[in-house]
């Protein structure tokens, strides 16, 4: 889960008063300790990325810190030269594409429908939704259903399944029921139905909450594998996180005991676990800034009254 | 972390609910040896020496356990020739090899498992007995040619045994070796050892010697600084030594019991006295500096550093982690360094070698006993899994194309053909672009063949290791359903205390002089009873087999 730090409001100061001196060692103090935490939060990817471009030797001497030792790109190469890298890399685009939509759709609807208040039985809704965040099917019989529906080896298998996140759905909720209901009466004074109201009124005014949740659930499409793991049974079809991920079990398994690997496996092997994190993080923290400053909004909105 | 050991746990929880109402609607079959309806596309005189070809064309499923080193192709030679030499097509369902067990289990859980289940170790098959979506083999022996053939060729039958369920069946088609294939021994700095003019060591005290004179060379150091030390306490030498001791095995392969032949009777491993000094002599390099306490303790990382930068001088190894790890370790930082694998050192129990000659094997779904090609299938799996023809062709491919046989019958790859670098720059890899030399297909069988793409070194260290006698097989005592819920109940408390008191007399925090007050906290954990479950279900299985 991402960390929610409220946006630093500036000091008003008024000319003719001077900070008094606690305060200013509070900001001194301050600065040097949220440095350290940066530093703290940092060195780990650094290091990470250092250690995705060194040559294995100095990795097991363990002389790899911030800049890469002996760089090399060997491993990248060999990753990206197997065409089933770029198959699954672009199912994961795919897959986090179509399950986000989906999701947000789904979301978005149930969510703008539980934030009625006049709305019967909506206690009910709720405590459907809430219901599946404490108990679960289970594993066999999500299976079995999932591929009785026909499901297995589609996109919708690990699309439909996952689409609606409970603890977003409340936070999208919450955001809703904070809108004034003056607006949409008002609107619907204008002779806007209820999806008129849901597309021209509500959602224009909902973006930081859209944007929100679409950071949310693509993230976690993202990153997801077991759903793929579950229901593909295919490598084509994989996403990259299952890919890289039998990638690094093969490398470091004991399969081929006895045998010999090839001299560029050598190598793979030591740097294959950072230049996956690599692999997989890069294009989804690229998507983090332009996101950012709604998900902050977003959520200190829906979280003021919710 | 959480996340995925909640997942396991709901996985197992899952498998056993679905597995057990599978059990309760599949009654016994009426008859199990009346095949006359199974018997399409089967050939009517398969025999021993026979090249199957079914009657008819026919397909079965098989779980495929997807290597990243070789992903699937669906146009390698070995599927078109298997096809054209069998008349069978086999139907690959693709699972990554980093949760083939997953996997598999919900397979078998859900009832859409394929027939063919490949790549199941022992123990494995207990979960999966009760539930009876898994066929008794055992009761189809005579399907099998072949397999029966090199069971009393090689002496298997004991070994066989060791599988038997409750019922008195097993369930798995193991992979069968002629030989012992034992891998894991020390791996020592022979440059070392030339210069200050000592032998490769014979025994655990010609270890203990060469530490020694190691140490009074090069004080700053401590010779032996071990690794394999997650998720268990310095697992693989443990592991040897008991083994050595003439004991079942601990450390990575900790067994509760060990066979005891004189007593005709199992011993609780880590109560007895061979456990007790193997660990005086742990303990006694440990005191002398000869052995790192971190040993115990630290990454597999931090042990290949220390022997890189000559800080230690010998650690724990097989054929892969000399060649993959140690060589360009010390290539990196000492050129001159050289370090091979010893063979075995031998303890007390004398030379023997203690490998399994059982591997890991193939299960098969019930639900192909009903199927009309059930004969037909039976006798493929027994072609391709065991029969030598089979054997060669799921290793080494198609004669001419993939390799060639010289007169004595010595296999080499084809000049185009490439595999563990021996024919390196070839524009072909037997693995990759053929799909031979499969871990799914390919296991087992004679020493020439297991042994085909070992290194020379390897082999040599093989042909010493085939040379000692294979250490002869527990008694089987087949446990019920209740009995094994029962001793598991016992099991994890009874290793953590041992493996707690291993390192406690191991590192001197704890005098060898209590080492009957540590027997009596086993025996606070259940250990008698758990001797008593073990020795009654041995008693059962041998009155009613004998």
């Amino acid at each position: 889960m991402v960390s929610i730090e409220a946006e630093p409001r500036p000091r008003p100061r008024r000319r003719g008063i001077q900070d008094t001196r606690g305060y200013r060692v509070f900001r001194v103090v301050n600065g040097i300790v949220l440095t350290l935490v940066v530093l703290v939060t940092l060195y780990p990817f650094v290091n990470i990325v250092a250690r995705s471009m060194s040559h294995e030797s100095y990795l097991i001497a363990g002389e790899v810190n911030l800049v890469p030792r002996g760089f090399t790109l060997d491993t990248y190469q060999l990753l990206m030269s197997d065409s089933l890298f770029w198959t699954n890399y672009r199912n994961t685009v795919f897959y986090t594409v179509t399950a986000t939509v989906v999701s947000i759709v789904l979301t978005t609807c149930y969510a703008y429908v539980l934030s009625k208040k006049q709305l019967k039985g909506r206690g009910a809704l709720v405590g459907i939704a809430v219901f599946t965040m404490f108990f679960t099917g289970g594993l066999i019989p999500n299976y079995v259903l999932v591929t009785s529906l026909g499901l297995k080896n589609s996109v919708w298998a690990i699309a439909l399944p996952n689409a609606i996140n409970v603890f977003n759905l409340l936070v999208m909720k919450a955001f809703f029921e904070s809108l004034p209901g003056d607006l949409e009466e008002a609107a619907a004074v204008d002779g806007l139905n209820t999806y008129g109201i849901l597309w021209r009124i509500v959602l224009p005014l909902s973006k930081a909450i859209v944007a929100t949740m679409v950071l949310f659930y693509a993230v976690a499409f993202w990153n997801s594998w077991f759903a793929a793991f579950l229901y593909l049974d295919r490598q084509e079809l994989w996403p990259v996180t299952v890919y890289l991920r039998n990638l690094i079990a093969g490398a470091t398994g004991a399969e081929n005991v006895g045998a010999i690997s090839e001299a560029n496996e050598v190598q793979a092997e030591a740097t294959l676990k950072a230049v996956t994190i690599v692999l997989t993080t890069l294009p989804i923290l690229l998507v983090y800034p332009f996101v950012q400053r709604y998900f902050v909004r977003g959520i200190m909105l829906g979280a003021v009254k919710g | 972390m959480f996340r995925r050991s909640w997942r396991h746990l709901a996985m197992a929880a899952a498998a056993l609910l679905a597995v057990s109402s599978v059990a309760a609607c599949s009654g016994d079959s009426a008859d199990s040896q009346d095949l006359s309806e199974n018997r399409a596309g089967a050939m009517a005189d398969y025999a021993v020496g026979t090249q199957f070809k079914a009657t008819e064309p026919v397909s079965f499923s098989v779980l495929y356990n997807n290597h990243p080193n070789y992903p699937l192709k669906n146009d390698w030679l070995f599927w078109s020739e298997l096809t054209s030499r069998t008349n069978v097509t086999l139907e690959p369902v693709a699972v990554p090899l980093s949760d083939y067990n997953q996997k598999r289990s919900l397979l078998i859980g859900a009832g859409d498992a394929p027939l063919l289940i490949p790549k199941t170790y022992p123990p494995d098959v207990h979960a999966y007995v009760s539930s009876g979506a898994i066929l008794p083999v055992s009761d189809y022996l005579d399907l099998m040619p072949n397999l029966k053939d090199k069971i009393e060729k090689w002496n298997l039958q004991p070994e066989l045994d060791t599988l038997r369920q409750a019922d008195g069946k097993f369930y798995l088609l193991p992979g069968l070796h002629e030989k012992p294939w034992h891998e894991y021994s020390l791996v020592v700095r022979t440059d070392i050892l030339d210069e200050l003019n000592l032998a490769v060591p014979k025994t655990w005290d010609d270890v203990y010697t060469m530490l020694k004179a190691m140490k009074a060379a090069y004080p700053d150091t401590i010779p032996f600084s071990d690794r394999y030390s997650q998720p268990n306490p310095a697992g693989n030498l443990l592991n040897l030594l008991a083994l050595s001791y003439g004991l079942q095995g601990a450390g990575w392969n900790f067994q509760h019991v060990s066979w005891n032949a004189n007593a005709q009777r199992f011993e609780y491993t880590g109560a007895t006295e061979q456990y007790r000094q193997m660990l005086q002599y742990l303990n006694r390099l440990v005191a002398e500096k000869l052995l790192d306490p971190e040993s115990f303790t630290q990454t597999d990382d931090l042990a290949r550093q220390k022997l890189a930068n000559s800080r230690s001088f010998v650690i724990s190894g097989n054929a892969q982690a000399l060649v993959n790890d140690y060589r360009p370790d010390l290539a990196a930082t000492n050129p001159k360094a050289k370090v091979t694998k010893i063979p075995l050192p031998v303890g007390p129990a004398g030379e023997i070698n203690p490998a399994s000659r059982l591997e890991n094997g193939m299960m098969i779904s019930s639900k192909a006993r009903d199927s009309k090609n059930f004969v037909a299938m039976m006798q493929f799996v027994d072609w391709l899994w065991y029969s030598d023809a089979g054997q060669e062709f799921a290793r080494w491919g198609v004669e001419g194309q993939t390799f060639v046989k010289d007169g004595s019958g010595k296999h080499t790859l084809a000049p185009d053909v490439d595999m563990i670098g021996l024919n390196a720059g070839a524009p072909k890899h037997l693995q990759k672009d053929f799909g031979f030399a499969n871990g799914v297909f390919s296991y087992g069988g004679k020493p020439e063949l297991v042994q085909a793409f070992f290194s020379a070194e390897e082999q040599e260290f093989q042909q010493v290791m085939n040379a000692r006698p294979p250490k002869s097989p527990p008694p089987p005592y087949p446990l019920s359903d209740e009995e094994r819920e029962q001793v598991s109940l016992w099991e994890t408390p009874l290793k953590d205390h041992v493996y707690q008191a291993t390192l406690q007399f191991v590192l001197g925090q704890r005098d060898f002089a209590q080492w009957d007050a540590y027997v009596g906290e086993l025996k606070g954990k259940n250990m008698d009873s758990y001797l008593s479950t073990v020795n009654e279900a041995y008693q059962r299985y041998r009155d009613q087999n004998n």
